[in-house]
């Protein structure tokens, strides 16, 4: 997860207004009590390349390690078609995996069928470390980069106001997973395992931090951490609301969604007028109280 | 080149290992429980569990002769939570099911036979007994979803071609898993194991096994067997990818896997 937001930040800084990608890589975090050495092997472009130890990778507890294998060159080389690089014969697994989930749920079943669709054989599941969450985790992903793609070509978020802008974007985001919808739930609670809720946590971060840099943001300090809070509990809370929405074409969830980012908006009044009560309540207390309150109000 | 610290000729080896297995076969799975404390168990279940296995797999476990890692991998597969989530469009998937339980070994596998049928698997169509060398598989390229070998791979002559067999009859999508004792490199630990090793565990196979000189050769086969790193390194040459290993019990232990692509 690091990786995507590392390669995020060199992009941007890289290409202005260019198309930014998220490279999705497997997450090479390993349980507390093993440890694991990890090495890829890529197609041999020249047989004397010597032994890097690569880039360190997110977690301390594995490395990732390049060789150049001396008794495999021969036969690599003598293969006609290079060895694909397996992190992409994992992403077309799960993208064939999300066809059956409708059917089978964000479950091993699903990426079994998605793996035989693809014509691998379904053994490559085991291979994946927490396999249903990485099948939730793949679509979280994918959501968030089709958004970026839909911000960096929508110019017709210029002529908004923020409000709208970000209930736009949260509108399009969250009708991503109407197709799923039924199955959501089961998604959500796989999200909330203990071993996935990091993940899913700093998932949930990058996409309310878009969502933000889209409306055109400039907040630093305290104001960034509660923007995005408070923006993070407008989506969940919209979310959950969509679970139980039947209206048609999801009416009702789009019109609490409104009123939520309207209340969201009206946030700074609210603080306002909620200190002119803690104000008034420590003016009728008396004056002892009343210096109490004043500190607490900051004066 | 070596077989445990006794200088032994590439040819004599097959031969001494032949030897020693079927001296051991009658009390192997007695002297596992002793050796490891029962821990043995555990370990194949890490292993099994590692392995993911769904109904219509075909599997291969090498030099599982006595069967232990084949029995949890078919009951994984019938178990009741699997049924129970199946896709109800491949109902007869069950049936098509494979394991095939190799060893060069006949005693072995008669021990795993008789086995089978204490649990009531005789009839059970789903596990085939192959004698079979591990260098030189007699099975088809790209025709299995699994490969096992647990406990065993130390015990091969040339590890390369163990290795470079099963990357060829594995499938595009399979995984190699290996489940060795390997090397310990805890301070204190390590002495403690190494103590227990060379002192306790040939006592132990002369008491219950009559055997001394088999243990002594095990554990010395055990210290000669390449490190963690430099085993997985070999894995990746064979041609596998994502390449990991996880030690178990500080490193007495190390399951190795390997996915083909």
């Amino acid at each position: 997860m690091y990786r995507t937001v590392v390669n995020r930040i060199l992009l941007t800084k890289n290409t202005g207004g260019g198309r930014r990608c998220l490279l999705r890589f497997p997450d090479l975090r390993t349980a507390v009590t093993s440890s694991r050495f990890s090495t890829t092997t890529e197609p041999q472009t020249s047989p004397n390349r010597p032994l890097n130890p690569a880039d360190s990778s997110t977690s301390s507890s594995s490395t990732s390690f390049q060789t150049s294998s001396g008794a495999g060159d021969i036969p690599r080389q003598e293969r006609k078609n290079p060895p694909a690089e397996y992190q992409g014969e994992q992403a077309r697994v799960l993208q064939a995996s999300l066809r059956h989930v409708l059917r089978l749920g964000w479950s091993e079943e699903a990426m079994i069928a998605g793996a035989k669709e693809v014509g691998i054989s379904p053994s490559i599941v085991g291979s994946f470390p927490r396999k249903e969450a990485a099948l939730v985790e793949f679509f979280m992903d994918d959501c968030l980069q089709r958004l970026i793609d839909r911000i960096d070509s929508g110019e017709e978020l210029q002529d908004l106001i923020p409000s709208q802008r970000i209930y736009k974007l949260v509108r399009f985001r969250l009708e991503m997973q109407a197709p799923y919808i039924s199955k959501w739930p089961q998604a959500l609670s796989i999200q909330a395992h203990p071993l996935n809720v990091s993940t899913s946590f700093k998932q949930r971060a990058m996409l309310v931090d878009e969502i933000w840099h889209a409306a055109g943001d400039e907040a630093s300090g305290l104001d960034w951490y509660v923007k995005r809070t408070v923006l993070g509990g407008v989506y969940s809370t919209t979310e959950i609301y969509m679970l139980t929405d039947s209206s048609p074409e999801f009416r009702d969830t789009w019109l609490f969604l409104d009123n939520r980012v309207k209340d969201a908006f009206d946030l700074k009044k609210t603080i306002q007028e909620a200190t002119y009560l803690a104000e008034a309540v420590g003016a009728g207390m008396g004056s002892s109280l009343q210096g109490f309150v004043g500190k607490v109000i900051q004066r | 080149m070596f077989s445990g610290f006794k200088e032994v000729r590439e040819e004599e080896k097959s031969q001494m290992v032949g030897k020693v297995f079927s001296n051991v076969a009658s009390n192997y799975d007695l002297m596992n429980d002793f050796m490891s404390g029962g821990l043995h168990r555990l370990w194949k279940d890490r292993l099994v569990s590692k392995l993911s296995p769904f109904p219509g797999m075909k599997h291969l476990d090498v030099a599982g002769g006595t069967g232990d890692v084949a029995f949890r991998i078919l009951e994984s597969v019938n178990s009741i939570k699997r049924r129970a989530l199946q896709d109800p469009l491949n109902d007869d998937l069950q049936e098509e099911t494979r394991i095939y339980v190799c060893d060069i070994n006949p005693n072995m596998l008669d021990v795993g036979k008789n086995r089978a049928l204490e649990k009531g698997l005789g009839e059970d169509k789903s596990l085939v007994w192959v004698q079979g060398d591990a260098e030189a598989l007699s099975f088809e390229d790209n025709s299995m979803d699994g490969y096992t070998i647990a406990f065993g791979i130390r015990n091969v002559t040339h590890i390369e071609k163990v290795l470079s067999e099963a990357y060829r009859v594995l499938k595009r999508g399979g995984r190699f898993l290996c489940l060795e004792l390997s090397h310990v490199d805890i301070p204190v630990f390590k002495e403690l194991y190494d103590f227990y090793s060379f002192s306790v565990i040939p006592r132990l196979g002369e008491i219950v096994a009559g055997d001394r000189e088999s243990y002594q050769y095990l554990v010395e086969s055990i210290r000669r067997f390449p490190p963690q790193e430099k085993f997985a390194s070999m894995i990746a040459d064979a041609g596998f990818q994502k390449v990991e290993y996880e030690n178990l019990v500080g490193g007495v232990v190390a399951i190795h896997s390997g996915l083909k692509i």
